[in-house]
């Protein structure tokens, strides 16, 4: 519990302060709480909410052996630094309720620890504010380690925008959700293998531009799901064609035209990338007014057809849709199984100097 | 609300003053019951209220007694306040065949009453009591900080958790190391 002591730090001058000036005139009713048989000291603690079960386990080593023992399942559980470090979850049996924990520092140290509701459309969010000492980061950290400990429950979703979550992560819990990195956190090729070696990130893998060697390249398949990646200078042909990904969303990339055509071609063929639903690669072509050629020109496409029924949007996960461009004429590409795979954008931009060309292809069936 | 008596168990006690059937009820003749707390007091209640006490109704159940055996033979509830065991009594009677609502405002405000409150309702199973009760004993910490929630409900620190097994190990000690010299003294 000696996180606990920090965290109470800042609490302690202004709780003191107040209990002290109570106590002048009224001295504070008690309640043998841990005196009550278990039973009913367990239905007591279930009247709480959750953030203050979350409390009531800090206070000590027996106060939280008492919490883990009620039956609650957090979900959802992700840490992420939208303005404040914040820790979200929600409970199995209210959907519409979010519970966040948040750390901040633009208030008096009085002011905290501070409790909050706000209302957005029919989404409640219940907010603990926390005071950020300075040492947030492990504050966030250890407060996660107990969150999950005593409500049995795992991260899920996971924005590192410090790069000592790196490890942390690694040790606490390799196999995660949801993970995004926050621009230039990963400041090595070490770190950046670390994490590609050591991280099993099942869902979503999201990798904002960084700073690193750029002669480093990775060929292993990188195995989330949905993967959107900045700077993606690193990925290669093989660490495409090898892996299993359903949306890939390449910027900066290195990959050819030629490379994009190989893609499209072994999809086609049905050989690689069989659950690709949805590709989009940014790059950077030698010869611009022909990467279009290049990429269509072994490729056994077969023009559109306006009322194709082709989606106008790709549903990542119940929060994020991708609306695609439906102004470009698409051109077909048709597996074997009857899917189609449409190239529904091709396109350049001037982007200082350079002149990046960006492809958006998706995959449907016409039963869809 | 039943009227009470001071007294030994053998008193006679008062009439009660429950909520009278409603005239169109077909009269049913209600048995009584007798209990008493700590203080002796005897408190008459219907067998209806008693029903929110699943300890008194099981024990009611199993001795099948007449009006006179109940008269004369109260239920002893030595471990109870005599006041708490009235205001169990009284909860009983206000709820008695009654739908019990959300809430009960009516509970104690103070924590000592409370608790002893709660140890008596968890004693005699009266389920929807012991749910006010667990509520009103979480509200006490509402927007409370953690500071505040050690206070009001008497949370030890781990060091004073610590002092305090180490002492009662100590003591145990003594005990078992007392008990042995006084086996050996028997023995000699």
């Amino acid at each position: 519990m000696k996180f606990l002591e920090k965290i109470l730090s800042c609490w302690k001058f202004p709780i003191k302060h107040k209990l002290s000036r109570k106590s002048k005139s009224k001295p504070i009713s008690r309640f043998p709480l841990l005196n009550l048989p278990r039973v009913v000291l367990l239905e007591c603690i279930e009247n709480l909410d959750v953030l203050e079960i979350i409390i009531f386990s800090l206070l000590s080593e027996r106060t939280k052996s008492i919490a883990k023992l009620i039956p609650l399942n957090l979900l959802d559980i992700h840490i992420t630094s939208e303005g404040d470090p914040q820790i979200w979850f929600k409970l199995p049996n209210l959907p519409g309720l979010d519970w966040v924990i948040d750390y901040n520092k633009q208030y008096e140290s009085s002011v905290y620890p501070a409790f909050r509701s706000s209302l957005n459309g029919p989404k409640a969010v219940n907010f603990l504010i926390l005071h950020d000492n300075g040492n947030v980061i492990d504050d966030v950290k250890q407060m996660v380690e107990h969150i999950c400990e005593v409500f049995r429950s795992q991260i899920s979703d996971i924005v590192i925008f410090d790069e000592s979550f790196i490890e942390w992560i690694i040790k606490f819990q390799p196999t995660i959700g949801h993970v995004r990195i926050r621009e230039d956190v990963i400041s090595s090729v070490e770190t950046m293998e670390r994490i590609l070696k050591s991280i099993k990130v099942t869902e979503f893998f999201g990798l904002e531009p960084l700073t690193i060697d750029k002669k480093f390249k990775t060929t292993e398949p990188i195995l989330s799901r949905f993967i959107v990646i900045f700077s993606s200078f690193w990925v290669t042909l093989p660490s495409i064609l090898n892996g299993t990904n359903s949306i890939i969303r390449l910027y900066d990339s290195k990959l050819t035209t030629k490379d994009i055509s190989t893609i499209l071609n072994e999809w086609q063929m049905g050989t690689k990338l069989r659950n690709l639903k949805y590709l989009e690669i940014e790059f950077v072509p030698i010869q611009v007014n022909t990467s279009y050629y290049e990429i269509l020109e072994d490729l056994d496409w077969t023009d559109y057809d306006e009322n194709d029924g082709r989606p106008r949007t790709v549903e990542i996960d119940d929060d994020w849709i991708i609306t695609l461009p439906m102004e470009y004429s698409p051109l077909n590409l048709i597996r074997s199984d009857g899917m189609i795979g449409s190239i529904v954008d091709i396109g350049s931009k001037w982007f200082g100097e350079v002149r990046k060309t960006r492809i958006s292809f998706v995959v449907w069936s016409k039963q869809s | 609300m039943s009227s009470t008596e001071q007294g030994t168990s053998s008193a006679a006690p008062a009439e009660p003053t429950t909520a009278p059937e409603s005239a169109a009820a077909p009269e049913v003749p209600e048995s009584f019951y007798y209990v008493h707390g700590k203080d002796k007091v005897v408190h008459k209640v219907s067998a209806g209220a008693l029903q929110h006490s699943a300890l008194i109704h099981g024990m009611i159940s199993n001795l099948g007694y007449t009006e006179e055996q109940a008269k004369a033979n109260p239920f002893p509830f030595e471990n109870i306040d005599g006041d708490i065991l009235q205001m169990v009594v009284d909860w009983c009677n206000q709820h008695k065949g009654k739908p019990t609502p959300p809430e009960d405002t009516n509970l104690p405000k103070q924590k000592e009453k409370l608790f002893d409150l709660v140890l008596a309702v968890n004693y005699l199973e009266i389920k929807e009591l012991l749910t006010y009760c667990c509520k009103q004993v979480a509200m006490m910490v509402k927007g409370k900080s953690p500071e505040e929630i050690r206070e009001i409900w008497m949370i030890p620190t781990d060091a004073e958790d610590e002092a305090a097994e180490k002492e009662a190990k100590k003591r145990a000690g003594k005990e078992a190391a007392g008990e042995t010299a006084a086996a050996a003294g028997d023995a000699k």
